[in-house]
């Protein structure tokens, strides 16, 4: 059994809205709270022990090319750019981290105007597809809010969901043993 | 009618009704109102004096020197921003606690609330139009979920299936189960507190703002300030996201859909407005 981290030495850092964080501290669960139509997307590099959590508001950067500079956390395509980067100063490797998200809530819309959760989830899967990098666990979409956790001892995932008591685990154990 | 007044008389701890806003919003109305008419108005109540006198001291609002009493502030804020505040003092207590029915916990409303109304400001100020009467309308556009909750408590599960089952908005789920709504009793609510009909159609129609004939643009200001609200993040409970989405709310304020990106950035560059206004809590 590997050693646990000391209680009490935990920290939750919060990744709040159009934010980007990235840690290699094992006492460390990243969080972003009440995602909702927002994306968050998390990477773990098991062998640096290293990654990041993403708070994304937007799809698409080229609706405020300025913000995209000073908040690039602020949309998922500039935000997923600025999630690898950062890990990659930290020692992640592109090849080996896994990938999970979730968020994206979409409210019941027939009339196109309101999709921006939907878009969100949208411009993930485009970008992963551009990179050719596979998502490892996924739970977007839906009528919930959800709150994403990285556990940086782990790799762990959780989500839960606004109105239920229990975390369920999105993307179970990313350390190789 | 009857049907809205038993919801609302069975709730036990009923929140004080927000007495001073109506005759606020009343005094905004006119021109050339005497601040110490706003003043004395105030500071009647002196709990919320004191609230507000902290908030407007707080980093968002405060320059370089404190106010140390009501009539200072109001002169260097104005009154439109006194107002907010007040209003922010006065909904806070109505909406921090739990409500447990809907899966809420203690402050998600109030958040809610909050970021609702500021967005909502935001497009009021935009197309030139009353941001307080706007500001109050989005901040009390759930009040009826207060009265509701209690009402859910033991048959959410009911309520979560419904929805689910039938791709059915939350709000229509409780017409089905309940026979009412929150929108219809939060109206039902502002009317016995004395709001202004136009306050009280608006929170009565804020998810179907086409409905709400002559004040269809105040409906819809709450409709899209809501919507933003869920668009960053600040929806909770069962469902959260069970609303649906209405472009005529877009077509009677002649916006967009491709302008909601923009108002969301505004609404996150307000955040530290909001954090401010959460602190009446």
């Amino acid at each position: 059994m590997s050693p646990q981290p000391l209680t009490g030495f935990e920290q939750k850092i919060v990744v709040g809205l159009a934010e980007v964080k990235v840690s290699n501290d094992p006492h460390v669960t990243l969080s972003a709270y009440a995602l909702g139509s927002c994306l968050g997307v998390a990477i773990y590099d098991p062998v640096a022990r290293t990654g990041g959590l993403l708070h994304a508001m937007l799809p698409d950067s080229s609706v405020d090319p300025a913000r995209a500079i000073s908040h690039p956390g602020m949309f998922v395509d500039t935000g997923v750019a600025a999630l690898f980067r950062a890990a990659y100063a930290l020692g992640a490797d592109k090849h080996r981290v896994i990938i999970s998200t979730a968020g994206g809530a979409q409210i019941l819309d027939t009339s196109g105007c309101f999709e921006v959760g939907r878009q969100n989830g949208e411009a993930l899967t485009r970008l992963l597809r551009q990179h050719v990098l596979t998502l490892h666990a996924g739970q977007t979409g839906g009528l919930v809010n959800r709150t994403m956790y990285l556990n940086m001892a782990t790799g762990e995932v959780r989500i839960k969901i606004s109105g239920q008591g229990a975390e369920e685990i999105l993307c179970k154990n990313s350390t190789i043993t | 009618m009857q049907e809205l007044d038993d919801y609302i008389n069975k709730v036990k701890n009923l929140p004080p009704a927000p007495r001073m806003l109506p005759e606020l919003l009343m005094l905004l109305r006119q021109d050339n109102v005497d601040s110490s008419r706003v003043v004395q108005l105030i500071a009647f109540d002196p709990a919320i004096t004191a609230s507000v006198l902290r908030l407007c001291n707080s980093a968002a609002f405060a320059g370089a020197n404190p106010a140390s009493d009501l009539s200072e502030a109001v002169n260097r804020l104005g009154f439109r921003q006194i107002y907010t505040l007040v209003a922010a003092v006065s909904g806070a207590r109505a909406l921090t606690p739990s409500q447990r029915g809907y899966g809420i916990n203690a402050g998600e409303l109030w958040r809610h609330s909050v970021t609702a109304a500021v967005a909502a400001q935001l497009i009021a100020r935009r197309q030139g139009d009353d941001e307080s009467t706007v500001f109050t309308a989005g901040l009390l556009h759930d009040i009826g979920k207060i009265i509701l909750a209690e009402a859910l408590e033991h048959i959410y599960a009911k309520l979560v299936e419904d929805s689910q089952t039938q791709q059915a908005a939350l709000v229509e789920s409780e017409k089905r189960l309940l026979g009412v709504d929150h929108a219809e009793i939060g109206g039902r609510l502002l009317t016995r507190w004395k709001f202004p009909e136009n306050l009280v159609t608006a929170v009565c129609f804020h998810h179907h703002p086409e409905a709400a004939g002559p004040h269809q643009r105040l409906a819809s200001y709450v409709y899209l300030g809501n919507m933003i609200a869920y668009f960053m993040g600040q929806g909770y409970g069962h469902q959260a996201f069970a609303l649906r989405g209405r472009a005529e709310a877009l077509e009677i304020l002649k916006l967009k859909a491709s302008d909601i990106p923009d108002l969301m950035i505004e609404t996150f560059d307000q955040l530290q407005t909001v954090d401010t206004l959460l602190s009446a809590a």
